[in-house]
């Protein structure tokens, strides 16, 4: 008899895409449970935990082993630089991280001698620019990250897109796809080893429920 | 205004009280077990040349705190010890029946962001085993180190067995440029077996892709070796799960069943040629340490033997006792007798004589007159 697996889901956006995925995958939650206002909830199995965080807290739950498992979106991910598995796209969720710039100003990179980039994906947008060879400097934001080149805080943003209205609504357009984006499951690297068959049966699961893939 | 002199550099620790305590109990204790194996303590300096170190780590895993002497020489404080213990028995001990058997104890330096209680300092206490490539060596490491958390009243502890050979085979086999390889490494320890099916798209056939993908995944007894056989055609793929099996066969009929396989480990360190393993204890989200067979890096300080060792991290080894509630077992608060009075020689002769008999004292001025 294995311990409870703890899941951390991120509130928001993915939460209902995540457990949709999960309900497919044979571990469910009551709608009464999930009505109440507590940050955890039990499955109806009782063998697993969702824990509600912040999206982009998700990583650091897992990668200190609060949480065994836990789902965030590929753009998280990549900028927290967690150190975890990540065995399984959801293939829900989907967004795009992108560089967007000012409609019709094009793709010049080089309107500075460095370029100036606002982001909340510092980390991204810092290794894009130097796998280029181009001096960046990078503004971070935490949010209405469209304003910035708007009122010329920054002359680029990187950021992540799902239609791409809202950049369209602000001027802006899109100038290269950094990343196709999508939920992924991450696990604790010692969870992984002492909770495996456990944790297996899950991946496994979760790997039949996803929806199919989409080409692209 | 300057900083206040109170701020501590972050990654670094102070440890006292029954914290220091238990910590030394268990370096004492773990160095017993060593010690039992015939492993001979030997100490190492805190700092030496940077260029030494440079082929131990792993790309940009691990940093060196470096500085210059006053010649300008580059050097680096130590960020593992194995590479000491190396050179010190390719260009010292020359004269020494083999096969060595080394252990050590000792702070090492990183220099990294502090993440999951992992310190830019940290101690570890270690062994390495040189001289032979024979699979006992590897086995008695193994086994010692059970040895040594099973005194330690560690509960649930997984060893779990990789090989450098067994992925090594399979990309050496697809002649993958170095960036294409680097790659494939960051999907394999992502575990993803779609990105790994995906990175070889084009560079093997689809469904030994797919097969091979699947098989990086897998984690668990000999069921995955035999997994492993029956997809690789590679003779160093197959030498290494056969390896892996004999390990594997050996130490169960030796009777220690903590192994595991995870034939989709990457390993940490690039020194690392063949068997490898990591250390997992309930309770802890990371390794609590590893070790494996490193048959090529005495050759660089000329003196071309084969070796296995293997460090645990002794900052968390005790955190791990400590919730097992082991710290009152290991390192009991130990009584001392209180002793007071006006004659300071009286007293002193007192606590001599105490002493002689190995007991412990505490001077107590409170309860002294007035008069002192």
């Amino acid at each position: 008899m294995s311990r409870q697996v703890t899941i951390a889901l991120p509130k928001g956006r993915l939460q209902d895409a995540a457990l949709a995925v999960f309900a497919r995958a044979g571990v469910t939650v009551s709608p009464e449970e999930l009505d109440s206002r507590r940050l955890w909830v039990d499955d109806t199995s009782g063998r697993f935990r969702f824990v509600l965080v912040k999206p982009s807290d998700v990583p650091t739950y897992v990668e200190y082993g609060t949480a065994d498992v836990g789902v965030c979106g590929g753009d998280v991910l990549a900028e927290s630089g967690a150190d975890v598995h990540a065995p399984v796209d959801l293939r829900v969720g989907r967004c795009r991280l992108v560089l967007a710039g000012r409609q019709g100003e094009g793709a010049r990179l080089d309107a500075r001698a460095t370029a100036r980039v606002a982001t909340k994906y510092p980390r991204v947008a810092t290794r894009w620019f130097h796998a280029r060879g181009v001096p960046v400097e990078v503004v971070y934001l935490s949010g209405s990250v469209e304003l910035a080149p708007v009122l010329g805080l920054a002359d680029h943003i990187v950021d992540v897109v799902e239609t791409g209205r809202t950049l369209v609504d602000n001027g802006l357009e899109v100038l290269e796809t950094l990343e196709r984006c999508s939920a992924r499951l991450v696990v604790n690297r010692a969870a992984w080893q002492l909770e495996g068959p456990a944790l297996r049966a899950l991946v496994e699961a979760l790997r039949l429920a996803r929806p199919e893939e989409v080409v692209a | 205004m300057g900083a206040p002199l109170a701020r501590v550099p972050a990654g670094v620790q102070y440890v006292f009280g029954a914290e220091a305590r238990l910590r030394r109990a268990v370096e004492r204790r773990v160095l017993e077990v060593f010690g039992g194996w015939s492993y001979e303590e030997v100490l190492l300096p805190t700092f030496d040349y940077a260029e030494l170190f440079e082929g131990g780590l792993g790309q940009g895993r691990a940093r060196t705190y470096r500085f210059t002497d006053h010649q300008g020489e580059l050097l680096a404080l130590r960020p593992e010890l194995t590479t000491l213990v190396a050179r010190t028995v390719a260009t010292r001990l020359e004269d020494e029946p083999l096969p060595l058997r080394l252990a050590y104890s000792g702070e090492v330096f990183r220099f990294d962001p502090p993440r999951r209680g992992r310190h830019a300092e940290f101690h570890q206490v270690g062994l390495e085993h040189l001289g032979t490539d024979r699979l006992e060596a590897d086995l008695e490491v193994l086994l010692v180190c059970a040895e040594a958390l099973r005194a330690l009243g560690v509960e649930g502890a997984r060893l779990v067995l990789g090989h450098v050979g067994f992925l090594g085979g399979i990309v050496d086999a697809l002649d993958l440029p170095r960036d294409a390889r680097e790659d494939l490494r960051e999907r394999l320890d992502r575990r993803d077996p779609d990105a790994v099916a995906e990175a070889l798209r084009g560079r093997a056939d689809p469904e030994r892709a797919a097969e091979l993908a699947r098989l990086t995944t897998l984690t668990g007894k000999a069921d995955v070796l035999d997994a492993a056989l029956a997809l690789v055609k590679n003779p160093v793929s197959r030498a290494a799960a056969l390896e892996l099996h004999r390990v594997l066969a050996t130490a169960r009929a030796a009777g220690h069943d903590a192994l595991e396989v995870d034939l989709g480990g990457v390993a940490g360190f690039d020194y690392y040629t063949g068997m490898t393993f990591q250390v997992f204890v309930p309770g802890l989200a990371s390794a609590l340490g590893g070790g494996g067979r490193y048959d090529r890096l005495m050759a660089q300080f000329g003196r071309d033997l084969p070796a296995v060792g293997f460090s645990l991290c002794l900052d968390w080894l005790a955190d791990v006792v400590a919730r097992a509630g082991g710290a009152a077992r290991l390192a009991p608060a130990p009584a001392a007798e209180a002793l007071a009075g006006d004659d300071l020689a009286a007293l002193f002769r007192r606590a001599a004589a105490l002493r002689a008999e190995g007991r412990r004292v505490r001077i107590d001025h409170a309860a002294r007159g007035a008069a002192g």
